[in-house]
This record gives C-alpha cells, structure tokens and sequence, in this order.
C-alpha cells in the first residue's frame, strides 16, 4: 500500500480544517460523535470507550504536533478516517510533550477483507514523519488541498 | 449502563486491541510498559457483567471463528453469508437482544 492510497480512507464530511477542542477526551467525543453524524458508527459510547481505553495505555499523540487515535471496533463497518486541524493545540499527552494541532482518528472494524488496518497506520506515520508534509498538512484548508497533499 | 449486546461489542473491541497491540507498538506508537496488563484487567471487570452461558459460547465463537460477533448487512449474516429469516430481523430490531445466526452460529450485530 502507498502513501497516496491513503486518500480512500478520508470523507469530506470527516475533515475539519477548524476544528475546536478543549482536551484531549472531549476532542475524542467530538470526533467520534462525527462519525454518528456521517452514519457510520451509531453507538457513539462503544467507539468512544474504545479510544478512550486505548489512550489509558499509551498515547497515540505521535510527537510533532499530531495524533493518531486508533482503534477497531464492532460498530464500525468499515476502515475510516477522519482528519482535524485545529488552530490552538491541546494536550495529548505526547511523547515530545508537544501540544497537538493535527489529529487523524483511524477506527476500523473488526476485520477487514484486505486487512488494511495496520498498514494503514503505518503509511500515518510515514506521511506525517516527513516534515514537509506536516508543514502543508498545517496550513491545509480545503478537502482539495488535503487530497492533493496526499497523493502529490 | 449497556446492554448485554453492547457489552459483548466492548468485550470483542478489547479482546482486538489485546491482540494486535505488539503490531501497534512496532508501528511506533507508545504502549506502556503495564498496557497489556491494564487491558487484561479491563477485561476481567468486563466479563464479570456478562451472563456465564453468554461469555461461554462468546469464547467458543471466538476460538472457531476469530471474530464471535458480526454485522448484518443486507439481511445477511457477514460471516456465514446465510440471509437471515424476517421474524429475526423484526425481532431484532424490537430489542437488542443477543441473537445468534442460525446459519453459523455467531452472534449478531446490527450495524445501523
Ligand atoms: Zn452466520
């Protein structure tokens, strides 16, 4: 899987080029209910327990600014991902102790026919560990100039 | 408070998120040092809701099959495949009871 397939993941209806949130777990609940509202998940408690749970043994605040909250759950039908950028940073808990501008929540379901989920997260962390990328992903302010950052 | 469904959901979420936490960590994401102990815990207090036959077939479904629940799409059972009868889906609709399909077997979930 490259990098540019990535963008198969993504919905307009789940990209926020200014996104508001006041920590971590409300930025979570928030994004989660997104997913309720796209149709996609209908038990906002399940996937949000989930993440939560997920934070409790690590954070998935990557340094640099980003996070990638990540989890599989059974209410999820397919591997989506929806992407925030928020212009004041909140605490994740990150490994560099950085406040987090760019947050990418992955949920996937159970099992995929492809099992895509960890390359998935792989291809992330690639992208964002490019620092051109995380300059543009910054500055980023239409579903557009999104889809083109990612498969340029 | 979930319901006995939900409650086997969450059950089947952490028993994915145990398994696949190494592969997590070599993707570079912080696990800590006690995360696969916290989860184990998690999941003592969360099967400690569940109904004894109920979390047994669960164990059963999963040692078979890998996944013990799966959606309903189109009518039909995702892991068998079998279209599942109408007073089924009625009844399952009503209420959110755990139903099994009769097909093979796992529990069924109803995606939305
Ligand atoms: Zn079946």
């Amino acid at each position: 899987m490259a990098i540019s397939d990535l963008i198969s993941f993504f919905r307009e209806d789940l990209f926020f080029s200014d996104f508001k949130a006041k920590t971590k777990a409300a930025a979570l609940n928030q994004l989660t209910e997104k997913f309720v509202d796209a149709g996609i998940v209908k038990n906002k408690e399940l996937v949000a327990e989930m993440l939560q749970r997920r934070e409790s043994i690590g954070s998935t605040g990557i340094g640099k600014g980003i996070a990638v909250p990540h989890g599989r759950t059974t209410a999820a039908p397919n591997l989506t991902i929806a992407f925030a950028k928020m212009g004041s940073g909140i605490d994740w808990d990150s490994m560099d102790g950085n406040p987090v501008h760019l947050i990418f929540l992955v949920i996937a379901p159970p099992f995929e026919e492809n099992n895509l989920y960890l390359p998935v997260l792989g291809r992330l962390v690639e992208l964002l560990s490019n620092e051109s990328n995380r300059n543009q992903l910054n500055e980023v302010s239409s579903f557009e100039e999104f889809t083109e950052i990612l498969t340029q | 408070m979930k319901n006995e469904l939900e409650n086997l959901v969450a059950l089947q979420d952490l028993d994915l998120m145990i398994k696949e936490l190494k592969e997590v960590e070599q993707l570079g994401f912080e696990v800590k040092s006690e995360g696969s102990e916290t989860l184990k815990k998690a999941r003592k207090e969360m099967i400690a809701k569940i109904h004894k036959p109920l979390l047994g077939n669960y164990e059963r479904l999963r040692k078979r099959y890998k996944r013990a629940i799966v959606p309903i799409k189109d009518d039909k059972c995702l892991g068998c495949f079998m279209k599942l009868p109408t007073y089924l889906l009625t009844h399952m609709k009503r209420d959110e009871q755990v139903i099994t399909c009769e097909g093979c077997g796992r529990i069924l979930y109803w995606l939305n």
